[in-house]
């Protein structure tokens, strides 16, 4: 997809109608990669980190094939490098028909579910199954209707409906059911309608528009269609793409209305989920299925223990897996539930079966260029000076404190009234809004006054 | 004409040919649906026949007159090879288009080799679909 968007130079055309919340990284509309699957040094919200985007479009294309089901990825750097950025960018490079679950690290530990159950949850929403719907239809457009009532007022209603496409016109004659189904839907002459051959369910798409001037008193929800061209009986066909996880919550609920309004489902049972499994392979053998082996990303992926990798290590082994890209930005550390250290504060034997991905931190220029991209995407103008103080700041504190402070700035300068954020307005948010190093250093020379100050552990070690 | 105006020239004849065989079948399915439409209509005409005398049943340009059960049979006969047909078509449009899909470049479309869910099946699974 990055490929196409690479060769066609069409402008990148967003959608306007969409209004979202500016999140982090809403910016990022894929890899920014080109054919040959060398990363451009700034396209598509990405900027800098040639070499890890271009590891990653190579995973990328892997999974599009549907070649890496069972894989597992790693990318690790340190805090602000564009791990979560790297993620995303695989998210929307796969397109909508390729399942992507994301979810953080913390996201498992929850009173009403298992580790593992929630795990599984999660590796099933990333496995779609690809299925067809094959419906015929008569769809025309209703010429007339004719219902005879018996003379006696009780007894069956006979009647003909006349439809019509734009190339042909037939008379159907109707049961008492037919009469009804259609009395209900209140279809009158110049309706466009389908009718479902297998369940006799008929729909209205619309009045046609040979028929617009019969009205004139016409209420604003009427849809005006073409007539239908071709054969009256046609055969539709749909694909659908559902995930697992789905199938499984509907084959789980027991009957009764008020597992319509849980939303969650607590625990599936290990039984359900086989029985599922069996009848896609089932599916699968006939032809009637296709898997399609999505993406699970899972942040901040230390703060699992061990028995969750041990569960994983498993999962991947399973014929039904997705691939899973995790990220995490700690170095050696405590694997979570042991006193063991271990790289990334994953066990040795799991790192082992991982691609690992390494982002580095970002250069001079390319701050700058984020900042820009920032700026643009929370519609803030800024000026030549304030871009370089604030890639300054990006560089001595953080970069995550300097894209916080593009549109405090923004607030600032247009509470004065003007239109491009200057240097003052930098400085303003700066000496408002404290980085991470000033405030511990605030805290080191005013600890004393606080409450509680007694202890004296060790800083938190996340290198 | 040098060479490769020559080789556009055959690569847009041949998909030029290819589209006009989809046209044509595509024809072909909505004259064989007008035929299957008469049929019907025909044979509910003789089901609300109420005599048992013979009836006139018309071919081409000239009227025969039939006993009504050969007439019938004959119908259902016409309406099953018509079904046939359309289905054959129907099949071989989609060999066809992805063929047509083909030269001009285009990526195949997803999951149309798949084989239908049965309406049980999809029964099952609508709940999802129609959210």
């Amino acid at each position: 997809m990055a490929a196409q968007v690479a060769t066609t130079k069409v402008p990148e055309v967003r959608d306007i109608t969409r209004i979202e919340r500016i999140g982090a990284h809403s910016h990022i509309r894929g890899l920014g990669l080109d054919d040959a699957l060398e990363a451009r040094q700034v396209s598509q919200g990405m900027v800098g980190q040639l070499a890890s985007r271009r590891a990653a479009g190579l995973i990328l294309e892997m999974i599009k094939d549907g070649q890496i089901a069972g894989r597992a990825v790693l990318i690790a750097g340190q805090p602000g490098t564009g791990k979560t950025a790297i993620a995303m960018g695989i998210a929307q490079s796969l397109g909508p028909d390729t399942p992507f679950t994301a979810m953080a690290g913390s996201e498992i530990f929850s009173l009403e579910m298992s580790k593992t159950e929630a795990l599984s949850q999660a590796f099933r929403k990333a496995i779609g199954v690809r299925i067809k719907e094959e419906t015929e239809i008569i769809e025309g457009e209703v010429v007339e209707i004719q219902i005879d009532r018996p003379a006696t007022g009780t007894g069956a209603k006979v009647g003909k409906l006349t439809l019509k496409t734009t190339e042909m016109e037939t008379i159907y004659d109707l049961g008492t059911k037919m009469i009804e189904s259609l009395s209900k839907e209140r279809v009158q002459a110049g309706d466009v309608i389908t009718i479902d051959k297998a369940t006799g369910k008929i729909s209205k798409l619309g009045r046609s528009f040979t028929r617009a001037r019969d009205y004139d008193a016409m209420g604003s929800q009427t849809q005006f269609v073409q007539c239908p061209e071709g054969e009256l009986q046609k055969r539709k066909e749909v694909v659908h793409t559902v995930s697992l996880h789905e199938i499984d919550v509907i084959n789980s609920r027991t009957q009764g209305f008020l597992a319509l309004f849980s939303g969650d489902t607590g625990e599936i049972k290990s039984e359900v989920r086989e029985q599922i499994n069996a009848k896609v392979s089932e599916w699968r053998e006939e032809g009637k299925a296709e898997i399609i082996p999505g993406v699970l990303f899972i942040d901040e992926v230390h703060m699992l223990d061990i028995e969750c990798f041990s569960f994983l290590n498993r999962a991947l082994e399973s014929d039904l897996s997705p691939v899973l890209v995790m990220a995490t930005n700690r170095g050696i550390t405590r694997i979570r539930g042991t006193n063991y250290q271990s790289p990334h504060g994953i066990p040795i034997d799991m790192l082992d079966r991982l691609l690992i991905i390494a982002t580095t931190p970002y250069t001079e220029k390319e701050t700058r260029q984020i900042l820009k991209i920032r700026c643009e995407e929370e519609d803030v103008e800024l000026s030549e000076e304030a871009h370089t103080v604030l890639t300054r700041i990006g560089l001595e504190t953080s970069l995550r404190y300097a894209i916080q402070l593009i549109s405090t700035a923004g607030l600032v300068c247009r509470k004065r009234r003007g239109t491009e954020v200057q240097v003052e307005d930098i400085k303003r948010v700066y000496s408002l809004f404290l980085d991470e190093s000033r405030s511990s250093q605030y805290m080191k020379e005013y600890q004393d006054s606080f409450l509680f100050n007694e202890t004296q552990s060790p800083q938190m070690d996340i290198s | 004409m040098d060479e490769s105006a020559q080789q556009i020239l055959e690569n847009l004849t041949e998909v030029e040919v290819a589209a006009e065989d989809i046209l044509a079948d595509k024809q072909q399915i909505v004259d064989l649906d007008l035929r299957r439409n008469r049929n019907r209509e025909a044979f509910n005409a003789l089901r609300n026949h109420s005599s048992n005398d013979n009836v006139k049943v018309c071919f081409g340009n000239m009227f025969i007159t039939f006993p009504q059960e050969s007439a019938r049979s004959m119908i259902l006969k016409d309406q099953e090879n018509l079904d046939k047909e359309i289905t054959d078509l129907r099949k071989q449009l989609k060999t066809k288009v992805n063929r047509l899909n083909e030269l001009q470049g285009k990526p195949a479309l997803t999951g149309y080799n798949l084989a239908p869910l049965s309406s049980a099946e999809m029964k099952a699974i609508n709940s999802l679909i129609k959210k």
